[in-house]
């Protein structure tokens, strides 16, 4: 029983993982900037929830009204910044991205946004179903984060491959100029790629919310940090790398702790496995060198 | 069609071209012949709307293109084939014959790619294949058919015959040539100025970011200059 409870543990806690990272992998791909402030849409997103949910008590809605949030400000924060730094060293938007993240924090723990607290976020498993055998057993919450992940990061997949706009992306994260030179209008897509990416951050928020009945205005820093590890390991820029490092991030993580014992905080485990990972595979799991 | 007027770029502090001026004319093949570093490939770019002149004009037919993107230029009918390829690797190859037909309707991109399978058979036999996969030759067909796709006015072709063996560098030209008898127009910068003399209607001739000399091939060919620069004596 541990093996499978600890698995579906592990693929529960990816699925945070996935939809914190693929936006974060997106943009690099396309604009080579690390997107540090991110994290600060993924706690917009849950904001948005918490409050569209106590207002009308629907998690669905609450869920698509965040995502459609944290995507226009995703979309906002690009155009207000990035946008004029496309051509500047890559230090330039780093430090930008680091500054409005702090800024994006600090504001949201502002009294007429959400304050220095946490608060309940009780949507429950949105009535999702409990699966309890001998051998597993998953909760309504934890079935609400595996099915919700799947079935958002099934859309963006069949965006990305079955549509024009989507091959323009794929073109644009392959070679910015050349796409450019087919045809491909870069503003449209960079600006798609924002919002997908903090419409997914958005939900993982919501998600992570619900799922531990929290939310508050520092909740997104340490999956930020999580979300390097994971697109590092995954190979910058590369969807895929960031599905299977998300997995194996988790299942290492989970696995330490239920088999080997706290050697070290889960936290300190993951940062482990990315010193390794730098020291032995420079460029990510699935990712080009 | 295309105008160019007292055309300068620079790199930094390196002035890469001076004052050109050319034109091409509906139907035309043209070259523009130069040793390396003579500035070819920064005119082909400004062109394009990849490097941006800090003065003078380029008109399109009629039409100032210097604040348009480079995809607002594709949509007024320029298509590049850039120097090296520049193919999107990771994908098929149908997948770049799409993407070369990114503005145009899907019925256009299925007639568009029967038309660049008939030119190029070779690019119908590996469709599926990814694009890095293929040899050097196919990769310099591939650009010239994703170029194709485009239904361009007129063609920018960037150093096609550079890295390529010399048989792949006569039929690359000798497609060049079908396509001008096909009434395309094309701009195309190169080194090898035996085989471009043999395509076009006309050329000119940049050296360090000036241009030198204009005429006919025959013209060219005659001029003791070109002769032992460009032609081998």
């Amino acid at each position: 029983m541990p093996f499978l409870q600890n698995l579906s543990n592990a693929l529960v806690l990816a699925s945070t993982y996935v939809l914190m990272a693929a936006g974060l992998t997106m943009v690099y791909g396309v604009l080579k900037v690390l997107h540090i402030a991110h994290a600060a849409v993924y706690t917009i997103g849950a904001f948005i929830g918490l409050l569209v949910f106590s207002w009308l008590g629907n998690f669905w809605l609450a869920l698509l009204v965040a995502m459609i949030g944290s995507g226009i400000v995703g979309v906002i924060i690009y155009r207000t910044t990035y946008y004029y730094m496309l051509d500047a060293p890559r230090i330039v938007p780093l430090i930008t991205s680091i500054g409005l993240f702090v800024m994006l924090t600090d504001l949201l723990q502002k009294g007429f946004l959400m304050g220095p607290y946490q608060r309940a976020f009780p949507a429950g498993g949105a009535g999702m179903p409990r699966i309890r055998t001998s051998f597993i057993s998953i909760t309504p919450k934890q079935m609400l984060v595996l099915v919700v992940t799947i079935v958002l990061m099934t859309l963006v997949y069949l965006l990305l491959t079955r549509t024009r706009i989507g091959l323009g992306w794929q073109a644009a994260s392959m070679d910015r100029d050349m796409a450019a030179a087919v045809g491909v209008n870069l503003n449209r897509v960079v600006a798609l790629n924002f919002f997908l990416g903090s419409a997914l951050a958005g939900a993982g928020g919501v998600l992570v919310g619900v799922y531990n009945n929290s939310v508050f205005a520092t909740m997104g820093d340490l999956v930020s940090y999580k979300a390097f590890i994971i697109i590092v390991l995954g190979g910058m820029g590369s969807l895929p790398g960031v599905i299977v490092a998300s997995v194996l991030l988790a299942i290492v993580e989970n696995f330490m702790v239920a088999w080997v014992g706290y050697v070290l905080p889960r936290d300190a485990i993951a940062f482990l496995v990315l010193i390794l990972m730098l020291m032995f595979r420079p460029h990510g799991l699935l990712g080009k060198e | 069609m295309l105008h160019i007027h007292d055309l300068d770029v620079f790199y930094g502090h390196i002035h890469a071209l001076h004052q050109v001026s050319l034109q091409v004319n509906e139907s035309e093949a043209v070259a523009v012949l130069g040793a390396n570093g003579a500035g070819k490939s920064t005119l082909i770019k400004s062109i394009m709307g990849w490097e941006k002149p800090s003065s003078g004009q380029i008109l399109f037919q009629n039409e100032p293109l210097d604040r348009l993107p480079a995809w607002e230029r594709v949509k007024r009918g320029l298509a590049l084939v850039p120097e090296g390829g520049r193919l999107f690797g990771d994908i098929s190859v149908a997948d770049n014959l799409r993407l070369g037909a990114y503005l145009q309707p899907e019925a256009v991109i299925r007639s568009q790619m029967d038309m660049v399978y008939e030119l190029f058979p070779v690019l119908a036999e590996r469709q599926k294949q990814i694009a890095k996969t293929l040899s050097g030759g196919e990769q310099q067909m591939l650009a010239i058919a994703r170029a194709l796709m485009a239904c361009p006015r007129l063609l920018l072709i960037d150093e096609v015959s550079m890295g390529l063996m010399p048989i792949l560098v006569k039929r690359v030209f000798s497609v060049i040539g079908e396509l001008r008898q096909q009434g395309m127009s094309i701009l195309l910068v190169e080194q090898n100025a035996y085989e471009s003399l043999k395509v076009v209607d006309r050329a000119y001739v940049l050296e360090n970011g000036h241009i030198v000399l204009e005429g006919t091939p025959d013209e060219l060919r005659q001029n003791p200059r070109v002769r032992a620069a460009y032609l081998g004596g």
